[in-house]
């Protein structure tokens, strides 16, 4: 059943400058969230600079014309409200959730800092130290996050997904203030957003403060083109990272298609079939019979371009590397060649359903998942036909996807092997 | 633009409910909740990690994860087809003072969803074979989770900074040295003794009326009341204050190679029942919550030390603690630590400034809505107001008490919340020689092994 456009009432207009606003009235709690997605994100990023749009989100709360250093927070958290950022390989979101007699508040403060972004030296010296520390923290002292960055580099030999979002930490170090501010006037502009408003307010008068706040700002010019481009894999890629660790872990990725390519509906049902819930293929298999693996998780995220579909196995201590991957390997097998029983792709199907449906039982839930899809699918309408797309995905789409994705010389393997570290 | 004011309506309706209590001593929870057709489950126990017997810590999260591992009526991976062929995923959890199981499905499938649960949770089989290899999994899971600082970080604050023989001294997941010597038979009688009507919660919420669902629930309950385990006595858990000690004391956690120390000062704090909650809360906002706190001003806008900044009150029902939380490269522990403490002693002489007052009550008092918002966070903090006896009223009322928090009250709590103060622990998860130069001369100093902590 698809999710009907009477319960999401959602109003769009798109300013002369290019802002595209969309708009979620909702009066249930006296609370609101506001996105602003920017379409930009590590894929638009080049070697020397990597790690500029995440420490760009950083700097975005340093201070604008009307608004100086620490007045962003402070002014929001005193109206009562928070907000928070992320960065992805595709775009770079900010989101404010607030009691909603602070939106006035929040739209000036947005705008604001579109308008008028101020980056001085001393400022951007600090929060790359605190960049810093963030890498430190998820990188190079977190097993999950060195793996990840290893798998980047091996499965993309052309396309920017190749460096990490946080980027390598000489770039992070070398990043000057001129960088910034000429990624700011190439990427924050009107024409490079969406405005996503839910929450306790009146339509007609949040669209007129918007326009009145917004619309003066000039839409920004032409964009670079990402390359784009990644030669055919030919053949299965390795590569081992040592670390004094407790187990080994073992990280595969398999480059799949873009988010607007129909297979990634399917890659999503091949997740659930694989790793969500308990009875899972993965974790049945190699945690609970055949007690290989503390965990075995997948993660599929939408992408612009060609995504990762990574299987991620936490091995238990002790156990050879080597056979894990021949299990991994076996169940992958098993989907590309024995069709998915119905009653498996009917669990997986309702598995994503109702993740579909929690995301939207809160505020921020409605309003990022409005923006991710303007992002991913071009429209925010993507979502309410969502439903009836997966419902129609057969168990025969299921094996031609997995048969394509999983080919063995597809492979991209990272093993973490237990050790001292080699300088 | 907006219908609200949070300054002149400030306490929250509430979706229609109704409560009852049962002579069995089990309480009924039914919330209406309107929009997405969804239906959500929580069966509440009083089986949380206090409970678990000395020399035994992890076995109420043990019993826990055995429950899905099969049921008198299915195996294990009839019990995940069960569940998960409905779109749910069994969240079955354990806090400090709870078990809880819960699940969220389609609102066509609520009869399903509540047999699914209380089937696990009244009827589970621990046969021999499944817990033997649960005790292999979660021995293995506890050495991995020690690659993780932070979660050693974490381990070490609750089993150290309660104190030796406290029932909240242990982590959830427990120690190895204990799940390895788990038998069927301890698993068995815990949940005999545990998983009883008196002292639970079953909450509900759905699109029907509350005493649709109430009468849907009572009907539910009759089919499985022969399942429940018959009521038995179990003893009073011991909570004795935390001892007074002087000066602060440090605890080194090595960690090979790790680059970044892990940092927590911990130190005696407020249990949730306390009738200073609100001041309690808007004066630890103030110093480490947000994100213009004093103490992420201090540590991370102003000197850029770390990405994360905070301070947390753990108030569990009879006993709780402070934290002090962040992280930073090896090269500036000491000086995270001084600004840290020098911080914190000074915000305990004089509370926050009338701005940061200000602009904590107000960002509490905002916020607070949106944690009321899935069906799921509904169920829990309803469900935790009244098994904490805190009752309806203190979600009801929580945005007009911490909006009435006056300067005084915060200034006079500030001394009590504050991590930095004598008695106080310094626990660092890093590299422990050059932890150990960094931080000499500060206090007595302990180096330990990571292996103690899992």
């Amino acid at each position: 059943m698809p999710l009907s456009e009477k319960d999401f009432p959602v109003e769009e207009r798109t300013l002369g400058n290019g802002l595209q606003i969309r708009l979620l009235p909702d009066r249930s709690l006296p609370v609101c969230t506001a996105y602003s997605f920017f379409r930009v994100g590590s894929r638009n990023e080049r070697p020397g600079i990597t790690g500029i749009s995440h420490l760009f989100e950083h700097m975005m709360f340093n201070g604008s014309k009307k608004y100086g250093p620490k007045e962003f927070d402070r002014r929001l958290e005193a109206a009562g409200g928070s907000s928070n950022a992320y960065t992805s390989h595709d775009l770079t979101a900010y989101y404010e959730d607030f009691a909603s007699e602070a939106l006035p508040l929040v739209l000036d403060l947005e705008s604001d800092r579109m308008a008028s972004l101020i980056i001085d030296d001393d400022s951007l010296a600090r929060e790359r130290d605190v960049v810093k520390e963030e890498r430190r923290f998820r990188t190079d002292n977190d097993i999950d996050g060195m793996l990840d960055e290893a798998l980047g580099a091996l499965s993309y030999f052309a396309h920017p997904y190749r460096w990490p979002v946080i980027g390598w930490m000489s770039d992070i170090e070398a990043i000057t203030r001129q960088d910034c501010e000429s990624y700011f006037r190439t990427y924050y502009a009107p024409s490079n957003c969406t405005l996503v408003l839910v929450g306790d307010f009146e339509t007609a008068a949040a669209m007129r403060e918007i326009e009145r706040l917004y619309g003066g700002i000039a839409p920004g010019g032409p964009r670079p083109e990402v390359p784009t481009g990644e030669p055919a894999q030919k053949g299965e890629r390795r590569a081992e990272v040592r670390y004094p660790s407790q187990a080994p872990s073992v990280l595969a990725g398999f480059r799949g298609p873009p988010g607007r390519d129909a297979d990634s509906l399917v890659l999503d049902l091949i997740e659930a079939a694989l790793s969500a819930g308990e009875g899972a293929r993965l974790k049945r298999a190699l945690v609970y019979e055949q007690e290989l693996c503390v965990d075995a998780h997948v993660y599929f995220g939408w992408r612009m371009d060609p995504a990762l579909f990574e299987i991620s196995l936490k091995l238990n201590p002790g156990v050879d590397p080597a056979r894990a991957e021949s299990s991994l390997w076996a169940e992958l097998s098993r989907i590309s060649d024995e069709q998915i029983s119905e009653r498996e792709l009917e669990r997986a199907k309702n598995l994503v359903r109702n993740q579909l449906l929690r995301a939207l039982s809160t505020t921020n839930g409605r309003a990022h998942t409005i923006g991710q899809m303007e992002m991913m699918l071009g429209s925010w309408r993507a979502m309410l036909d969502l439903p009836d797309r997966y419902a129609a995905i057969t168990a025969a789409d299921v094996q031609r996807v997995a048969r394509k994705t999983f080919a063995p010389h597809r492979r991209n393997v990272v093993t973490l092997t237990p050790g001292e570290v080699v300088a | 633009m907006t219908a609200h004011d949070l300054a002149k309506a400030p306490d929250l309706q509430l979706p229609p409910l109704q409560i009852e209590k049962l002579p069995s001593g089990l309480t009924l929870v039914a919330i209406q909740k309107r929009g997405l057709p969804l239906f959500h489950a929580r069966l509440s126990l009083p089986a949380g990690a206090c409970e678990d017997p000395r020399g035994k810590a992890g076995l109420a999260q043990f019993t826990v994860d055995l429950l899905r591992r099969g049921t008198r009526r299915r195996p294990a991976q009839d019990v995940d087809e069960m569940i998960e062929s409905m779109g749910a995923q069994l969240a079955a959890e354990v806090s400090t003072e709870e078990a809880a199981l819960a699940l969220t499905v389609p609102v066509e499938l609520s009869e399903r969803a509540l047999d699914a649960l209380l089937e696990v949770a009244l009827e589970p089989a621990f046969e021999e074979s499944e817990v033997a290899a649960a005790r292999r999994r979660t021995v293995a899971a506890l050495q991995s989770d020690l690659d993780d600082p932070a979660t050693v970080a974490g381990r070490a604050v609750v089993t150290m900074g309660y104190g030796p023989g406290h029932p909240y001294a242990h982590p959830a997941q427990g120690f190895r040295r204990d799940v390895d010597t788990f038998q069927r038979e301890d698993a068995l009688s815990f949940h005999a003794t545990r998983y009883q009507q008196q002292g639970a919660l079953l909450a509900v919420v759905g699109e029907a009326t509350p005493a649709e669902l109430l009468e849907q629930l009572k009907r539910k309950l009759s089919q499985w009341e022969s399942s429940w385990p018959g009521r038995s006595q179990r003893g009073a858990l011991q909570f004795t204050a935390l001892p007074p000690s002087e000066g602060m004391r440090t605890v080194v956690i090595h960690k090979p190679d790790a680059t970044q120390a892990q940092v927590r000062i911990v130190a005696p704090g407020l249990p949730r029942s306390t009738p200073r909650y609100a001041e309690a809360v808007v004066a630890n906002t103030a110093l480490g919550g947000g994100f213009t706190s004093l103490l992420v001003d201090a540590i991370r806008v102003d000197r850029g030390l770390s990405y994360s900044v905070s301070t947390r009150l753990h108030m569990n029902r009879r006993a709780g603690l402070s934290v002090f939380s962040s992280f930073t490269k090896n090269e500036t522990l000491r000086e995270l630590v001084d600004v840290a403490l020098e911080k914190m002693r000074a915000y305990a002489q004089t509370g926050p400034s009338e701005d940061a007052l200000d602009k904590a009550r107000r960002y509490l008092a905002g916020l607070f809505p949106l944690g009321l918002e899935s069906h799921e966070a509904l169920a829990e903090q309803i469900a935790d107001a009244i098994l904490d006896g805190l009752g309806l009223q203190h979600i009801q009322t929580y945005r007009s008490r911490v909006l009435a928090v006056a300067p005084q009250q915060a200034r006079s709590i500030a001394p009590e919340i504050s991590p930095a103060r004598d008695g106080a622990l310094l626990v660092v998860v890093g590299e422990a020689d050059a932890a150990r130069r960094a931080l000499d001369g500060l206090s007595p100093t302990d180096t330990r092994q990571l292996e103690e902590f899992g």
